[in-house]
């Protein structure tokens, strides 16, 4: 069953297209990455999917509702972490999370159980009472990880899951990730980072210009295959294309 | 090789700063400014001296009053930091952060940074503002050259404001408490007071009053003394303690009427913790109440009338408002509500929940503090607290629909500013001016005031119901 999917997305800012015709469909149960350079549309389609922007044509569907027309919807049934996002300065994570929790109507002994839980897998039960302000990036960054699974969404959206996090960590959340695919959850993440796409993702699109250029299961990739191979060749065209320099 | 690079970092920053402005409120706007600043200027000295509510020397104290205020606050922005900067402006790195990768010392940096505020903010706002008294020099109440002389003393006004924020913040940076600063400066002035010392003599707005060489020498080297202070002392890389605080959101939650609305309580918590606590709101509103009786005594002074105190504190207090609703909104911006099922409609209505529980009781409490001093009439002091309540719920509705959930960055809008003084001032000053006039006041009359100010409260609720369709219509596109 289609859990995200989009059709013919366009989205424009000013002379700027950072959509140029997106069309994709993720299944429930996918770990989908969308990989792509700098500025080829990644953060600016899950801004769609998320109710936080409006295409300027395509249409699009979570979980059955349209975030164009439904967003509070949409993120009721969502979690979502977007990029360099922080939390809010001057509650502490104990806090913010009692904040989440009211606003996502979650009980608070709930909460406070999975807390705990994220707490000992990110490590960052000390900081709990710590105003977010004074927190480095990285513990940020937990916290806002945990924010985006606190209510145990069916589909979360991720905006480079892994920045500013130390190695210990980083295995830790890739280990996370896939087991919650596997509990049959949705994931969308959108990275630069190759080597964590071709190790966590069930599917990876590779974006470019605003379009999905390219499609890739690493599990079925060859032996001589990388996934970098097939986004240079992928991305390498794209970019020659738009610049006029491959012929017909 | 170093005048070279002095001049490529001076031009740097002056183009700098330009495109921040022009990027927060559009090139053509921004550039206008200038010339808003000066209709709106001239228009005030021409209607306040014409009208003989305030003389020539008294609205020239005034905009060096305002100047000073604006020099201080200035000089915090640019000098708290990148972090501070940013909860202000956005994500933005300045030239004078560079430090840390270029090499270039801090302290030059710094030093090109006071030029080019100097340079920068004397063209865009001084020269308007001292054009401003224009009319005055056609009315025969002002000579040319003392056009030319505000001008200057209100330029070093403004660098006085921003070199006492500057050295304060350096000296804070290497441990030293800014109360202590704040404490050593009150008990020197309070000092030079007790032992008789001509203070205002030691100011710019003593330079335009003919001060003495030696007076006009001491105020001309402070502000040098103080940048050079500033920049040996200042550490860019300075941070605080990191701070840890008990479950305040709980608490905060479980006192309100609204259990479910996570919002209100962190507005209310971030502005307790924001520095200065829910204290600057306090102040605020104690400025606007010293500023108001001082108009009513000037006001009886000059024009000789016995205004209705309560009319006329009730409206100048009820201006806290705008101010209150800037510290509400300060520190979160619509976004970061977007990763959770809230909308805009959501956001504003905890924001004006958070406003009714705090800006309306500390303008009531202010005005009753007024009444009790100025002792008005019974129908006056009934007229006062229904415009007071109806102007806030006004200039919240006001400020809502035209700036959203950015209030103070839409000061240097020029257009947006244009419609916010109009949309202020267009109630404001025929409630001020009636006060003036109607003195002890017919119960009829002071009836006609109070019934305006349920108009007002009105029309701050339509503005707010228009508001949100067309916020959530402007942040999603």
């Amino acid at each position: 069953m289609v859990a995200i999917s989009t059709s013919n997305l366009r989205k424009t800012y000013g002379d700027v297209t950072a959509l140029a015709d997106l069309s994709l469909s993720i299944d429930e149960g996918e770990l989908f990455g969308a990989l792509g350079p700098n500025g080829a549309g990644k953060t600016t389609t899950i801004r769609i999917l998320t109710g936080q922007l409006q295409p300027d044509s395509g249409t699009a569907s979570v979980l059955g509702f349209d975030p164009v027309s439904e967003p509070v919807e949409t993120r009721r049934h969502i979690g979502i972490l977007p990029e360099q996002e922080s939390p809010p300065s001057f509650l502490t994570p104990r806090e913010y999370f009692d904040f989440v929790g009211t606003v996502r109507d979650i009980p608070s002994d709930v909460v406070d159980e999975r807390v705990d839980a994220w707490t000992e897998r990110l490590s960052f039960a000390e900081k709990l009472d710590t105003v977010s302000t004074d927190l480095s990036r990285g513990q940020q960054q937990k916290v806002m990880i945990t924010q985006a699974f606190l209510h145990e969404p069916e589909v979360v959206f991720i905006d480079e899951p892994l920045a500013n996090l130390d190695p210990i960590v980083q295995e830790r959340v890739k280990d996370f990730l896939v087991a919650y695919r596997d509990a049959g959850n949705t994931i969308f993440i959108s990275t630069h980072h190759i080597e964590v796409a071709e190790e966590v993702c069930s599917r990876v699109g590779i974006v470019s210009g605003g379009e999905l250029i390219a499609e890739r299961r690493p599990s079925e990739l060859g032996p001589n295959e990388s996934l970098l191979d097939t986004f240079l060749e992928n991305v390498g065209s794209a970019t020659a294309e738009v610049q006029g320099l491959l012929g017909p | 090789m170093t005048g070279s690079l002095n001049r490529r970092l001076f031009v740097g920053m002056l183009r700098e700063e330009w495109r921040m402005h022009a990027n927060l409120f559009g090139g053509a706007r921004f550039a206008a400014f200038p010339l808003f600043v000066l209709a709106l200027g001239a228009g005030a000295v021409w209607l306040l001296t014409t009208t003989a509510v305030a003389t020539v020397s008294t609205l020239v104290l005034g905009v060096h009053a305002l100047v000073f205020a604006f020099g201080l606050q200035t000089g915090t922005t640019a000098f708290l930091g990148r972090d501070a900067a940013r909860n202000l402006l956005g994500d933005m790195t300045l030239l004078v952060f560079t430090a840390r990768t270029l090499p270039v010392s801090q302290r030059r940096l710094l030093a090109v940074f006071l030029l080019k505020d100097a340079v920068y903010y004397s063209g865009l706002f001084m020269v308007p503002m001292a054009l401003s008294f224009t009319p005055a020099v056609a009315a025969g109440q002002l000579a040319a050259s003392d056009v030319a002389l505000l001008w200057g003393t209100a330029t070093t006004t403004f660098l006085l404001g921003v070199a006492v924020t500057f050295a304060g913040i350096s000296l804070a940076t290497r441990g030293v408490s800014g109360r202590v600063v704040a404490l050593a400066l009150g008990v020197g002035l309070a000092a030079a007071v007790v032992s008789g010392i001509d203070v205002v003599g030691y100011t710019p707005y003593g330079i335009y009053q003919g001060a003495t060489v030696v007076e006009t020498t001491v105020v001309l080297a402070a502000i040098p003394l103080l940048a050079v202070l500033g920049i040996a002392v200042y550490d860019p890389n300075y941070s605080t303690p990191a701070r840890t605080a008990g479950d305040a959101y709980g608490r905060w939650r479980d006192r309100l009427p609204f259990r479910d609305d996570a919002v209100t309580a962190k507005t209310l918590i971030d502005v307790s913790r924001s520095s200065g606590g829910l204290f600057k709101i306090v102040f605020s509103g104690s400025i606007l109440l010293a500023v108001g009786v001082f108009l009513l005594e000037l006001a009886g002074e000059i024009a000789s009338v016995d205004p209705a105190p309560g009319v006329t504190l009730g409206a100048i207090l009820g201006l806290s408002a705008f101010t209150t609703y800037n510290w509400l909104t300060q520190f979160d911006d619509l976004d970061e509500y977007r990763l959770y099922p809230l909308d805009v409609a959501d956001v504003l209505r905890a924001k004006r929940r958070a406003f009714l529980l705090v800006s309306v009781p500390t303008g009531v409490g202010f005005y009753a503090l007024a009444v009790a001093w100025q002792s008005p009439t019974v129908w006056d002091a009934l007229a006062g607290v229904v415009v007071h309540v109806g102007l806030q719920v006004y200039l919240f509705g006001v400020t809502v629909y035209l700036a959203g959930f950015s209030p103070n960055e839409f000061l240097f809008d020029t257009v947006l500013f244009a419609a916010f003084t109009l949309a202020v001032a267009g109630p404001v000053v025929p409630i001020v001016v009636a006060g003036f006039v109607v003195s002890a006041g017919t119960p009829a009359v002071l009836a006609g005031i109070a019934v305006g100010g349920v108009v007002l409260a009105l029309a701050g609720g339509v503005l707010v119901r228009r508001a949100t369709p067309k916020w959530e219509r402007a942040t999603r596109t």
